[in-house]
């Protein structure tokens, strides 16, 4: 395959800035949370894309991209837990309407 | 892939290289999905039989002799029926489901090796890659009966997914012990480590516990019938694919049929030697001896899947939950102990000795906890 | 330039866009799972297989499920939003700020010297038994990390969304 490097690079900030777009418009809270798996996926994808042009013969890339995805899961387990939490108080998932401090 | 090549190479050297290649592509995919497609066939006759013999009648014995033409006149009728689709299902997702049900089936054939030397694409990850595809079946699962805007189609649906995704742990964990013991993830190499006279993994305490494990989330898996709560006919129609007409309806049917037999393929390569058995390394018909032995353990799992159907009531879906989270994730857990301490063992009979007794104790200990408690009345929290 | 390379990043970043602006949330939920099987037909594309079995294992396996019944308990099982605006009021900054961003990193990288390298050489096929080997060796304590950071998150999720059920 003789993609090169800047390619793989664009295409991995081009798929961070998409999903930094969704996080920041979405207004539902589920949504942010995907757009969120967005970003999390373009940075995998970087850190594989780097071991493969730039590795020597070492697997930290693939151990770091393993390792991330691993937290990927607990966070969206975590996220996912919160957002139900506050459906069950507010009746609703819009980030908009979440703004009490306290309560 | 390679083989197939080199074979068509020496035989018709004229033939250009590029028609070669696509040849030898498209042989091994068309062979598989014939082969497999014919035991779908014939799958769905046999089950049919083997239920009506349960029951005490005759099953299917119209159409040509014994009836075993029946699997095509099914087909036949299912292709000239109306395509009904609901008014207000999502026709996009509807449309796409029954596909998707189909796809994930047959991906995991590539990985699965039939007969000796003969598997689409040997990939070094094969059985964590046909782990990871059938659990995608999930979606189109859950894309089905929700696009269906119906409320037994999406009960179905959701009781699926959460049955698939609960039965997905031990399945793994249970696959795990094969993997320590064959040291590779490429299922070629693991039916090569169950060489020998007692080599393969059923044989062995930890293999014997793993392979009841797998089976039977295998089984929960595709949702046969102990475990067939997502298209429970009492509950809910036909659950996620109550909507679903025509030859739609027949895709469910096959994707499912499919799910069975590949399942069936991959615990027979992990767990029953796969292809191996007398005479699968002889030169000349060696392939075709091993083919042989590969089908006729798949026939046992068959058999097994169709008598279990036949002879168990539908399990509730707090039992069902519960037997996947409080007695196959311990036991398979404590299993992979077992094979830790198989592999230390001073030697063989101690290995056997001591592996077990660990299993058999933790399966008693287990069965005696489950068994003391007795299920909560249910409550309802949205009837007054 | 690759075809493949072409054919599965469009796919990818046409999954990411609908992801993110469908006003449905069982389609965004579809979108970002076809996303999800483009990173992993990227991970086969760079011979991390191991890595792109994982991705499918774990992302479509699990997080899209989670996801999934995240949506169905906390909307109508429809996913609409009931005609209100899907999008926050300040959406253009949102926009403007992300795709300034975007066009900044792709500038960078042009000018950058590695945006011509090309891969550092074939790897070999045997991956996955070295990764199995370093995690229980050098990458031992990460993976012990992350074991208690995975226990304590099943826990913690668990709790966090029981908890409102006992004060009701």
């Amino acid at each position: 395959m003789s993609v090169p490097l800047g390619y793989y690079l664009m295409l991995g900030g081009v798929l961070f800035c998409i999903g930094l777009c969704g996080a920041l418009t979405r207004k539902n809270a589920i949504a942010v949370l995907m757009s969120i798996e967005i970003m999390f996926n373009a940075a995998i994808l970087n850190f594989v894309v780097f071991w493969y042009y730039l590795h020597n013969g070492a697997l930290t890339g693939q151990m770091f991209a393993l390792f991330a995805i691993a937290v990927a899961a607990a966070e969206s387990a975590v996220g996912l837990a919160l957002v139900i939490s506050v459906y069950r108080h507010y009746r609703s998932v819009d980030v908009d309407e979440m703004k009490a401090l306290k309560g | 892939m390679d083989a197939i090549y080199q074979l068509i190479h020496d035989y018709c050297p004229t033939m250009p290289d590029w028609l070669a290649l696509a040849l030898a592509i498209l042989l091994p995919i068309a062979i598989v999905m014939g082969v497999f497609l014919t035991v779908f066939a014939l799958l769905t006759w046999v089950e049919r039989k083997a239920l009506g013999r349960i029951q005490n009648r005759r099953g299917p014995n119209r159409v040509g002799p014994v009836g075993l033409f029946q699997p095509i006149a099914d087909g036949l009728k299912l292709l000239t029926k109306e395509d009904i689709v609901p008014n207000a299902a999502d026709k996009v997702v509807h449309f796409l489901a029954p596909v998707l049900v189909v796809v994930p089936a047959f991906m995991v054939l590539a990985v699965v090796p039939v007969a000796k030397g003969f598997i689409a694409v040997d990939l070094n990850i094969g059985v964590l890659f046909a782990l990871a595809v059938s659990t995608a079946s999930v979606l189109a699962l859950f894309m089905a009966g929700w696009a269906s805007h119906n409320k037994f189609s999406l009960l179905g649906a959701m009781r699926g997914v959460a049955q698939v995704v609960s039965y997905e742990v031990p399945m793994v964990l249970a696959a795990v012990v094969v993997l320590m013991a064959s040291g590779s993830l490429s299922s070629v190499s693991i039916v090569e480590a169950q060489r020998g006279l007692t080599g393969w993994f059923v044989c062995k305490p930890w293999g014997l516990v793993g392979f009841v494990i797998f089976q039977l989330c295998a089984m929960a898996e595709v949702a046969r019938t102990p475990f067939d709560l997502p298209e429970a006919e009492s509950e809910i129609v036909a659950g996620y694919h109550t909507e679903y007409s025509g030859f739609k309806f027949a895709l469910f049917q096959m994707g499912e049929y499919v799910a069975a037999i590949t399942m069936g393929g991959i615990t027979v390569t992990m767990f029953l030697g796969g292809y191996l058995g007398p005479g699968c390394d002889l030169p000349k018909f060696g392939w075709l001896i091993s083919a042989c032995w590969f089908f006729a353990k798949l026939g046992i799992i068959v058999v097994i899947n169709i008598w279990a159907r036949g002879t168990w009531p539908r399990v509730r879906v707090d039992q069902l939950l519960g037997f996947a989270w409080k007695l196959l994730l311990p036991l398979s857990l404590v299993n992979i102990v077992a094979m830790a301490v198989w592999h230390f063992a001073p030697n063989k009979l101690v290995g056997w000795v001591e592996s077990a007794v660990l299993l058999a104790v933790a399966i008693v200990a287990l069965v005696k906890i489950n068994a003391g408690q007795t299920f909560e009345k249910r409550s309802y929290r949205f009837t007054s | 330039m690759n075809i493949v390379f072409l054919t599965l990043s469009a796919i990818m970043v046409l999954g990411a866009v609908l992801a993110v602006t469908l006003r449905n949330l069982v389609h965004c939920l579809l979108a970002l799972v076809v996303f999800f099987l483009g990173i992993a037909g990227h991970f086969f594309l760079l011979k991390a297989d191991f890595l792109g079995a994982a991705q499918i294992l774990i992302y479509i396996g699990a997080v899209a499920v989670l996801i999934l019944f995240a949506i169905m308990l906390t909307r109508n099982i429809s996913g609409t939003e009931g005609g209100r605006s899907s999008l926050g009021g300040a959406w253009w900054l949102g926009v403007g700020l992300a795709s300034s961003l975007a066009g900044m990193m792709c500038v960078f990288v042009r000018r950058s010297e590695l945006v011509t390298k090309l891969p550092y050489g074939a790897t070999e096929e045997g991956v996955v038994k070295e990764i199995g080997k370093l995690l229980v060796t050098d990458w031992v304590v990460p993976l012990e990390i992350m074991a208690v950071l995975l226990t304590a998150a099943l826990i913690g999720a668990v709790v966090i969304a029981l908890e409102e059920e006992k004060k009701r």
